[in-house]
């Protein structure tokens, strides 16, 4: 049931939660199966329908036989969308399963993205609340109401007339009916603007799907894209989850040694102690490695490959070997993977004579088919042009220098070498001990009110970041 | 002249679309009726014409070349608070139509929401009306019945503000409100016809509300059996 207006307004639709909720408000109102409800006694008006906690708590249990704790959990959702507004403690919007008392939203007031609440309404509201309370507004509603006279000062008289006439019109009904549109109201707008600090119900974030957007057509089309869908998914190879699990387990088993939050770090944890000791020995280039380092080269081959340290070693033993030529032509190679766009050409020639023409000074050894597809790719060089060859020479070298090199005496020699730091001391009194101490906040260093000059010249503002 | 009559002509629907939504938040309550149907329908109506009536003024006043400038400017705040007040008729009207179509009344299961409320709106409908009562003539099922006349209703008001918006050339952003924030307040505390003063007023005169009565007679009753207390007590020391 949509009307488009003349002026063509695209109707926007309720989410679907929001519906789900809103039947579920609509069955709870059964003369048999619904929520029994009780008065509400204030001095000496009578107000009724109102119903407690646990009463709401034990409905949800007996309608969708769920547990206590789900149900309160639902019952939550459903008083923080506003369907349900608590009497005693207006401003905490949560479901307590005990006596506390409830009582359902107006259907015009309930939460809703199709009729979203709009600037207009929440200024006569505040107008309104400013008269009744003769000025003494909350903080934030004070900010707001400021904010909206700037904002909407076109129509601010319009406010100022509408709110009073509201408030005469209201005067017409009983004081129980008074009291249940204002309880209402406010309700209504604490879910729609709550107050700083609380979780605004409405937030959607940028991935949430709109409603749009997923809508399909289930026609042929469609069903032919879900049936290849699900046959290519029929033949995709499968891991059994055991083994993807025991890999897992020996992953880590392997590497937690290693973690510095799971086993510690020595000599000590820079955050904790404010000792820079563990950074400077661990850097990608010192002179002696720290023998957890060393080890870890002997984990898998990339450990050993990606670490600048490491790398230099292996260059080391592959001039030994005479095999020197494979580690530079990867190096080359990853320089023309992540390397700049204009010097492509220029990179892919110096490889090319460096490495793969015939009778170049550091031939590499790679089979013919992947030669041939080199060459021709070389013709129209980008980026990727040398993938299947530098991935050819990084299995060479994993298989078979990566195995001699870990049996070889250079490694050996390394690990020997290699030093474990000693755990610093702990001092003995406790209040000797260096105090830990946070960078000042970047907002210190500007001056206090100068929000608008940090508006002004943004450029101002790293620079004190800088300097911290 | 045409200053005052616009103003009076604006506050009416002003006044009238106040109304409208109060009646408006009660569809689907409790107090919801048919002859909560048969206000809304009876104010939405007196609503129109006084849009039009409003309009028609407006649209002369402002084609009208010999108004000076200050005039115009005054014009252009009415115009602009006049779009205003039909903008949110429109919406009101629309969420009316929504909820007239969620919850009909002749059903054999009727799911009206437990809001609360337990009395009447035709005090708001009369105001609205500006009548003392409110006669109520229509048939029984005046709650899908009037659904139709509503939509177009609606598709109506949505033309006039289409047009509204293409013949009359008034930037809303020019118009400067003549209130200060918090002026509600000002004017309440000097005017004296204030919203609270006309609470405490209307609440002296609710005589016939028993219970009142009753709380003050059993306080007056516990004030003489105090006082006799304590005449016994210093006559006996």
């Amino acid at each position: 049931m949509t009307i488009g207006g003349p002026r063509g307004r695209h109707p926007r639709l309720q989410m679907p939660c929001l519906r789900k909720m809103e039947r579920m408000i609509v069955s709870m109102q059964d003369p048999d199966m619904g929520i029994k409800m009780r008065n509400q006694r204030l001095l000496i008006t009578v107000i009724p329908h109102a119903m407690t906690g646990n009463d709401i708590v034990e409905w949800l249990i007996q309608k969708y036989g769920i547990s206590e704790e789900e149900a309160l959990h639902l019952g939550n959702l459903i008083v923080k969308h506003g369907y349900i507004y608590p009497l005693r403690d207006p401003r905490s919007l949560v479901l307590r399963a005990d006596e506390s008392p409830y009582r359902f939203q107006t259907p015009y007031f309930w939460t809703s993205t199709k009729w979203p609440a709009t600037e207009l309404d929440y200024a006569i509201y505040l107008a309104k609340k400013n008269i009744r309370k003769q000025g003494d507004l909350i903080e934030h509603e004070k900010d707001n109401y400021n904010l909206l006279h700037k904002r909407i000062n076109h129509t601010w008289d319009f406010v100022v007339m509408q709110a009073r006439e509201q408030l005469r019109a209201a005067k017409q009904r009983r004081k129980g009916d008074r009291i249940v549109i204002d309880c209402q109201e406010q309700a209504f707008w604490l879910v729609n603007r709550p107050p700083p600090g609380a979780p605004n119900v409405l937030e959607q974030g940028p991935e949430r799907r709109n409603c749009h957007t997923t809508r399909v057509q289930l026609n042929m089309d469609y069903y032919k894209r879900e049936i290849e869908y699900c046959r290519k998914a029929m033949a995709r190879t499968r891991v059994k989850s055991s083994i993807c699990l025991e890999g897992y387990i020996k992953f880590n088993e392997q590497y937690v040694p290693h973690d510095p939050i799971m086993s510690g770090c020595l000599p000590s944890n820079p955050w904790i102690t404010d000792d820079t000791t563990y950074w400077v020995m661990n850097a990608p280039t010192v002179t002696t490695p720290t023998k957890l380092r060393v080890e870890r080269w002997g984990f898998n081959f990339s450990e050993l490959i990606m670490d600048p340290l490491g790398r230099a070693q292996l260059l080391e033993f592959l001039k030994k070997e005479f095999s020197a030529e494979n580690l530079s032509f990867w190096e080359a190679c990853e320089e023309l993977r992540y390397g700049e766009q204009s010097r492509i050409a220029e990179i892919v020639d110096s490889i090319y004579q460096q490495f793969l023409a015939p009778g170049a000074t550091r031939w590499v050894n790679i089979d013919s088919k992947t030669m041939e597809r080199t060459l021709e790719g070389i013709k129209t060089p980008h980026r990727y042009v040398m993938d299947d060859a530098q991935m050819h020479i990084y299995m060479l070298m994993k298989k078979d220098s990566y195995p001699r090199f870990l049996k070889s005496d250079l490694y050996k020699n390394l690990l020997a070498e290699a030093i474990i730091p000693p755990e610093t001391k702990k001092r003995v009194f406790p209040f000797m001990r260096k105090q830990r101490h946070s960078s000042p906040s970047p907002a210190l260093l500007l001056p206090a009110g100068d929000a608008e000059e940090r508006g002004r010249s943004p450029s101002t503002a790293p620079v004190p970041e800088e300097e911290s | 002249m045409v200053k005052e009559e616009c103003k009076a002509l604006l506050d009416a629907l002003n006044k009238v679309t106040a109304c409208y939504r109060h009646m408006v938040l009660t569809i689907g309550g409790t107090s919801d009726s048919q002859n909560l149907r048969e206000e809304l329908k009876k104010t939405r109506q007196k609503a129109q014409e006084l849009a039009v009536a409003n309009r028609n003024k407006l649209t002369t006043v402002l084609k009208d070349k010999t108004v000076s400038k200050e005039d115009k400017a005054e014009f252009e705040r009415l115009w602009v608070i006049f779009s205003t007040c039909l903008e949110i008729l429109e919406i009101d009207m629309r969420r009316a139509l929504e909820l007239g179509h969620e919850f009909p009344l002749n059903v054999p299961k009727k799911h009206l929401i437990q809001t609360g409320m337990s009395g009447g709106t035709s005090g708001v409908a009369a105001r609205a009306m500006s009548v003392q009562n409110m006669k109520y003539e229509a048939e029984r099922n005046i709650d899908v019945m009037d659904l139709k006349d509503l939509e177009n209703e609606i598709n109506q008001v949505g033309e006039m503000m289409y047009e509204m918006e293409m013949k009359v050339n008034v930037p809303q952003w020019t118009v400067e409100a003549k209130q200060d924030p918090g002026a509600e307040l000002k004017s309440t505390i000097s005017v004296g016809a204030s919203s609270i003063g006309m609470i405490s007023v209307e609440e002296n005169k609710s005589f016939c509300d028993i219970s009142k009565v009753l709380a003050g007679i059993v306080f007056s009753a516990v004030l003489i059996i105090a006082i006799v207390l304590a005449v016994c007590v210093v006559k006996l020391s």
